[in-house]
């Protein structure tokens, strides 16, 4: 009888020992553009899988996964990242551009994936330079999610007022590919269409509204260097530098760039952008990422068939004939934080984001381009196929820790000479001194 | 010490208030600011002793940072404190009712989340069509960049104002009727009641009002980070503190410069304590909070 009265706490023990546990695995991700919530959602599938599996082996937990989408904007979302790592409450997973890994991991806060990335064969399959992208001082700190191109858009219903053909027109990025299209092109052209009114005052050139990686393709295409790789330091070469900012200088007072465009406000960017029948602006520096924000804000014109029939995608120009374009790439990179306790699990995870379906998913959807070597196979869209090609002309950010330094430097000397705050020569001058009082030794300054 | 038991029990809250939320925070300052503490040395922070300082010394942009501050706090501090005082003064004057109304309006920029504020005031200035200045002058153009101090003094002294104003009114409606009926009976004008009745009776709440706004300024920066992040340019509206939160708290890339930032910040400490000690002296503090030597019943 008493027996009986035991088995009941014994099986309630049993029960409890043998019930399945959680394993909670939290993961941050931003766009902050809406339709990259892929890189969220991708996560979200692959726990589903994962936990399938999990299953079928027969173990004894599952994950959950409490991932969250930012759309804001990187400054408060890299901030509470930050805070986070440094209050040991940081993500098991967070996701943010490879170029932060150089910082980030000299500051200890990520976890080095060499020894896990052989372990998934899902990761032979990725596109082998992008690698590079997430490796510092020849260390992997991160798996790469997804990549792009920065392109040069024009406008194609604008240059066809301004009289150029449809071959001009359909011909201009193989123009720009082969060197014979330059930025003082893009100038003239700007300058011409201002005249014959087919542009309003500002709209010749519109570049992003803020601080953001693109200005160091920008100068890379005025021919500047922005590592040594002998030596693993920075480069600032005035002379190129010297060229970008005197464009700039020129387009403001040809009143083809606005004096005020970085104003801050990306809506107005797109706005003006899409605005009217056609779009307002002649030549426009974006993302592929943007394609998929505009097709959203042009769906009652025509979507997608709107944006084919009025806009064109290019490399940036090279500064002189027969030059080299170029066109950045900023890839995105799912890093896993030194302090998690399920680092196995969290990579096991990444293996099953890092398939072919969910990055192509990615890539549609966001208008990023794909990073496994399998997914155009399976991939059936327009834009993806025809802006490709763009990856041809590429570059990326190179791994330094110190880099934040030199880009705010080069972005303060944009802000300077299109504000008119100082001219062209002092602004080379004045940004070359900063980058040498907070770099040191870590930049070479030609 | 029984004598001072019951007054050091009432000055205990306070006490702890300020020990925890002043002086801790200042310490740990000034201690960081003797570090390299930054995002690449988090975990291995190095004492650097004042190199900090040295750094700041030597940034040919500290000059122009602090001659922004010193414009953006005077001018600002001009605006609301003069505008307060106007609108007090005109508030006092018309019929209480309509007084109120007038004021409860100029009270709508204070009540409204400043992220809120400053797209109204981006709505405003804004290029056409999406700036209703634009539009309705005909002079396209982002009025934010093109006169980013006017915009920030008058962002800021639109929600300044309204602070002095509802100071001045109280103390203005605090003071004995029978000083104006004196004065009417002596002939005086309105001008004149208001230069020698109204305003020596305010130098309290003026001082009160100036000290409170210096110091606030000084430490504030959300509206010009809204507005123009510190630009257009070469740190144009640059002020100190905000210059001291990019350094210590913000950075697009990433990189942040806690040890810097925190040099910066107490250096902003000590000119708190040097300008509120300057305001006590020029508007005799002390004789201020004497006790009255007569007493009115």
């Amino acid at each position: 009888m008493k027996a009986k009265w035991l088995v009941i706490p014994l099986a309630l023990v049993m029960s409890l020992a043998l019930a399945q546990q959680t394993v909670v695995l939290k993961a941050w991700t931003i766009g902050p553009d809406d339709p990259s919530i892929t890189r969220m959602t991708n996560l979200q599938a692959a726990a589903e899988k994962l936990n399938a599996d999990l299953a079928a082996e027969g173990a004894d937990f599952r994950i959950e996964l409490d991932a969250s989408f930012d759309s804001t904007d990187w400054d408060p979302y890299l901030r509470r990242v930050l805070l986070a790592f440094e209050s040991g409450e940081a993500p098991d997973i967070v996701q943010a551009s490879a170029a932060l890994i150089g910082t980030w991991a000299a500051g200890g806060f990520l976890a080095p994936l060499d020894s896990y990335v052989p372990q998934f064969e899902q990761f032979a399959d990725m596109v082998p330079t992008l690698w590079d992208s997430v490796t510092f001082q020849e260390t992997i700190y991160g798996i790469p999610q997804d990549t792009e191109a920065r392109p040069l858009y024009f406008n194609k219903a604008l240059l066809a007022q301004l009289g150029w053909s449809a071959e001009e027109i359909a011909s201009l990025p193989e123009r720009i590919s082969n060197g014979e299209f330059t930025w003082d092109d893009v100038l003239a052209t700007a300058k011409e269409a201002l005249d014959k009114g087919v542009i309003t005052e500002g709209n010749g050139y519109f570049h992003r509204p803020k601080n953001g990686p693109d200005f160091t393709q920008w100068y890379r295409s005025f021919g500047g260097q922005v590592f040594d790789e002998a030596s693993g330091r920075l480069v600032f070469n005035k002379a190129a530098a010297l060229r970008y900012y005197s464009w700039l200088a020129e387009a403001v007072s040809a009143g083809v760039l606005e004096r005020d465009r970085l104003d801050g406000s990306w809506d107005r960017y797109h706005q003006t952008v899409t605005g009217g029948d056609v779009g307002q602006v002649l030549f426009f520096s974006g993302g592929t990422w943007n394609w998929a924000e505009w097709t959203g804000m042009v769906a009652d014109k025509g979507g997608q068939d709107w944006l084919f029939e009025n806009f064109g995608f290019a490399p940036h120009p090279s500064w002189q004939q027969g030059g080299s374009p170029v066109t950045l790439s900023n890839p995105q990179a799912y890093m896993v934080w030194t302090g998690s306790e399920n680092k196995d699990l969290a990579m096991r995870l990444l293996a099953y984001t890092t398939v072919p379906e969910l990055d192509a998913k990615h890539a549609v959807d966001s208008g990023h381009l794909p990073i496994l070597m399998s997914t155009p196979g399976i991939i059936d869209d327009r834009f993806t196929a025809e802006v490709s090609y763009l990856l041809n002309f590429t570059t990326f950010q190179p791994p330094h820790a110190e880099l934040s330094k030199w880009q705010d430097a080069l972005y303060q000397g944009v802000s300077a000479v299109e504000s008119g705050d100082l001219s062209p020569e002092d602004a080379v001058e004045t940004i070359a001194a900063v980058m040498q009082r907070q770099l040191g030794d870590q930049v070479i300054i030609r | 010490m029984r004598r001072y038991a019951a007054p050091l029990l009432f000055l205990l809250p306070a006490t702890i208030l300020i020990v925890l939320f002043f002086l801790i925070p200042v310490v740990t300052t000034v201690f960081l600011s003797l570090t390299d503490i930054s995002t690449v040395t988090f975990k291995n922070p190095s004492w650097v002793g004042l190199q900090n300082y040295r750094d700041l010394l030597v940034d040919p942009f500290i000059p122009k940072i602090f001659y922004n501050t010193g414009r953006y706090v005077g001018l600002t501090l001009l605006f609301n404190v003069g505008m307060g005082l106007v609108l007090a003064l005109l508030t006092s004057l018309i019929p209480e009712r309509h007084g109120d109304n007038f004021r409860t309006l100029w009270l709508v920029p204070r009540i409204m989340p400043p992220v809120v504020y400053v797209f109204v005031w981006q709505g405003l200035l804004a290029r056409a069509p999406f700036g209703i200045i634009s539009d309705l002058t005909g002079i396209n153009q982002g009025w934010i960049n093109s006169s980013p101090w006017t915009t920030i003094i008058l962002a800021n002294g639109f929600v300044g104002a309204s602070f002095g104003m509802l100071i001045f009114t109280s103390a203005i409606r605090a003071i004995p009727r029978d000083l104006f009926y004196a004065a009417a009976v002596d002939g005086a004008s309105t001008w004149q009641t208001v230069r020698r009745v109204v305003l020596p009776l305010l130098r309290w709440p003026i001082l009160f009002v100036t000290v409170y706004q210096t110091l606030s300024l000084l430490t504030s920066f959300e509206y010009i980070l809204l507005l123009t992040d510190g630009g257009p340019g070469l740190f144009k509206t640059t002020v100190w503190s905000l210059h001291a939160y990019k350094l210590a708290l913000s950075n697009y890339f990433g990189n942040i410069e806690f040890g810097l930032g925190a040099a910066m910040a107490t250096f902003l400490v000590v000119i708190g304590v040097i300008v509120s000690l300057v305001y006590m002296r020029v508007f005799n503090f002390r004789e201020l909070v004497s006790e009255p030597k007569i007493e009115v019943n």
